[in-house]
């Protein structure tokens, strides 16, 4: 997409993304705009300087000279970083949301930065036996391999984690967006499927759980001490954990494998892989991470 | 309670409807001269009409134009037996028959009524032998603006390919629909339409808006050849040769040597619906006409009230979970909007828009961003 002349007046470049055009072809009422949202995605508020020598004019002048990118029509590819609403002006931290791998050994990541989903039980078996870090088990799963945890909370030395998280700062909702050829979300014990919110067009499946609702997946952050099995520095809100259910289309053929992905060595075996990501976003605070997820099958 | 979404209220919502004017002009040399062995004009197989293109049509380049095409009514002379042995007779019968069932309509009897003259079917002329123009809807969009249309043909002359240097053709004369703003009909069953005059005011043919059609009257192309009573006309040249040529064979457009023949561009051997179609091609001097695009639009009021939106989920936003605009408490945030999102109760984002620039939102300013959804 090219960038939008700002030489003039302020223009606005609005386009149907492909979900809307989907919805709309489809005549049945479900293209109904009913809400709306602002985002930033192209600003970097690194380039705030609160030290200009000019003074507080000059903050902003280089986030204000940024350039815009033209819309995107794919669905996903825009409104990635939302701004927030909250009557209050004098936060000064806001809560995120972390990976955690420290919490016990069942939760950290491959070496190389991902989560391992072995797609079929041989797969299982052969990374079990060899050892291999960061293993989902996505046949079985809830089988005593790993998962997926995601902490929210203000991650701030300055204020400690025995203080309780405002309630309206505090995570009650998460989105989790999913790839749906090749994998459905799961609770950790491997007993519960998910469900899915909805499909969109290029097949991202977007779950909704909440608090209350979906006690398998998001529950309260108890824990008030510094310990070593906490990413959350500061005051602790929610944690969201979930496991896979590998496709039938991933468990039983190679062709999405070969067709997006390749072949990759663990130990002395050969696994087709495909990298994918799953995104969290809360849905009361936006925040957003993005956790990268390999899917393999021994070869 | 911290958001990321506003609803919309009623009062948010607009719908409004606007009508958008583009011209287009179009000159002769597109219709005829630009392009090598008319690389830009398609022929068919049946050979019931022809097709301009901007560019040679092989080529995904190409944008259609328009059509040319001729036809006769079953009422017409040229229907008779007497000239049942011209060239594709029966097609020009049906192409005639299909465009008046379809601009004109029937009549109490279910017969297929002839274009009239005036537009008043209870009476009058008849266009009996006519040429069809039909625009691209790529060009005349929903439909052609009334008034806006004019188109000027070189009727004298020798006729023939025009090309740099041949100064042949002669004796332009300029048909447009003057006056169609206030004055037009609407009692066709393919929408509303107006009346062509050439320039001494005679009524040599019909526009029809919505479907983009004109239709002309065989007698503009030659002064004998009009309908009987229809009037005016263009008129042969003050001297030379007589046309154009309708029919690329000179015999027949020269009413000297053909003077019993009014109807000859149709007829004879060279007088097919293609080499008709070729005349008109290469008789066209500039044709020029607005089009019209309706736009029904719903507007978006996305409005940002002084409490809402002042802070962000970008990463960049926070270091350490702080906010990085902020020294201390009593610092107001800030954020800044580039993007815009409208979305599905489901929470599907269903379109975006985008500004130009970042607009900088704080808890001491209110923005109304208006976004424009065109149908």
């Amino acid at each position: 997409m090219a960038f939008l002349d700002n030489s003039g007046d302020i223009i606005l470049d609005a386009v149907l993304t492909d979900t809307g055009r989907m919805r709309l072809a489809r005549g049945d009422g479900s293209f109904k705009i009913s809400k709306f949202a602002f985002a930033d995605d192209e600003i970097d508020y690194g380039n705030y300087d609160k030290g200009h020598a000019s003074g507080s004019a000059y903050y902003d002048l280089q986030i204000l000279q940024t350039p815009v990118l033209e819309a995107f029509t794919n669905n996903t590819s825009s409104m990635k970083n939302k701004l927030l609403s909250i009557s209050r002006t004098n936060l000064l931290y806001l809560p995120v949301l972390e990976l955690n791998e420290v919490y016990d050994g069942s939760t950290t990541m491959h070496g190389d930065d991902y989560f391992l989903v072995a797609v079929d039980e041989d797969t299982q078996t052969q990374l079990q036996t060899d050892s291999i870090a960061g293993r989902i088990f996505g046949a079985t799963p809830g089988s005593g391999a790993g998962y997926v945890r995601v902490d929210q909370g203000l991650d701030t030395s300055d204020i400690s984690p025995s203080n309780l998280l405002d309630a309206d700062l505090t995570e009650t909702q998460y989105i989790v967006e999913l790839d749906n050829r090749f994998a459905s979300l799961i609770d950790t014990a491997g007993t519960q499927m998910a469900s899915v919110s909805f499909i969109d067009d290029d097949q991202i499946a977007s779950y909704y759980m909440s608090l209350g609702t979906d006690n398998l997946f998001v529950k309260n952050n108890e824990e008030t001490a510094t310990i070593g099995t906490q990413v959350i520095s500061g005051p602790r809100g929610t944690y969201l954990q979930f496991s896979f259910q590998a496709s039938i289309d991933l468990n039983s053929s190679t062709f999405l494998f070969t067709q997006l992905g390749s072949t990759v060595t663990y130990g002395s075996t050969s696994y087709y892989y495909l990298d994918s990501v799953v995104r969290v976003t809360g849905a009361t605070t936006g925040y957003k991470i993005d956790i990268p997820v390999r899917f393999a099958k021994k070869v | 309670m911290a958001t990321i979404f506003k609803s919309f209220l009623n009062n948010d919502v607009a719908v409004t409807r606007t009508l958008l004017h583009e011209a287009i002009p179009l000159t002769g040399t597109i219709a005829s001269g630009t392009y090598t062995a008319d690389a830009n004009i398609k022929n068919y197989a049946h050979g019931m009409f022809q097709s301009v293109y901007d560019y040679p049509y092989l080529s995904s380049s190409a944008n259609h134009i328009f059509d040319v095409t001729v036809g006769f009514s079953a009422n017409s002379n040229l229907s008779g037996t007497t000239h049942n042995s011209e060239a594709q007779q029966a097609k020009k019968i049906n192409l005639y028959t299909q465009m008046a069932q379809i601009l004109v309509g029937h009549d109490e009897t279910g017969t297929v009524r002839d274009f009239d003259q005036d537009g008043d079917l209870s009476g009058g002329i008849k266009i009996k032998e006519a040429v069809f123009i039909n625009f691209a809807r790529l060009l005349g969009k929903d439909e052609l603006k009334k008034g806006s249309f004019s188109a000027t043909f070189l009727t004298g002359g020798t006729p023939g390919v025009r090309a740099p240097g041949n100064t042949n053709h002669t004796q332009p004369i300029t048909i447009n629909d003057s006056g169609a703003v206030n004055d037009y009909r609407v009692n066709s069953p393919a929408g509303e339409y107006g009346i062509l005059y050439s320039a001494t005011g005679s009524q040599v043919g019909l526009i029809y808006y919505q479907a983009g059609i004109v239709v002309l009257t065989g007698a503009v192309f030659g002064g004998d050849r009009k309908e009987s009573g229809l009037g005016g006309g263009f008129g042969p040249p003050a001297s030379g040769a007589y046309g154009p040529a309708i029919n690329t064979s000179a015999a027949a457009y020269d009413i000297s040597t053909n003077s019993s023949s009014y109807d000859a561009y149709m007829t004879g051997a060279a007088g097919s619906i293609s080499g008709a179609a070729d005349a008109v091609r290469n008789c066209l001097q500039s044709m020029a006409f607005n089009n019209t695009t309706e736009l029904n639009s719903t507007i978006y009021f996305c409005r940002a009230n002084h409490s809402e939106f002042n802070y962000s989920s970008n990463p960049s936003y926070l270091a350490s979970s702080k906010l990085v605009v902020k020294n201390k408490t009593t610092d107001m945030p800030v954020s800044y909007i580039t993007s815009v999102g409208l979305y599905s109760a489901d929470n599907e984002l269903l379109a975006v828009a985008k500004l130009s620039e970042p607009l900088k939102k704080t808890p001491t300013n209110e923005l109304t961003l208006r976004v424009r959804l065109d149908y």
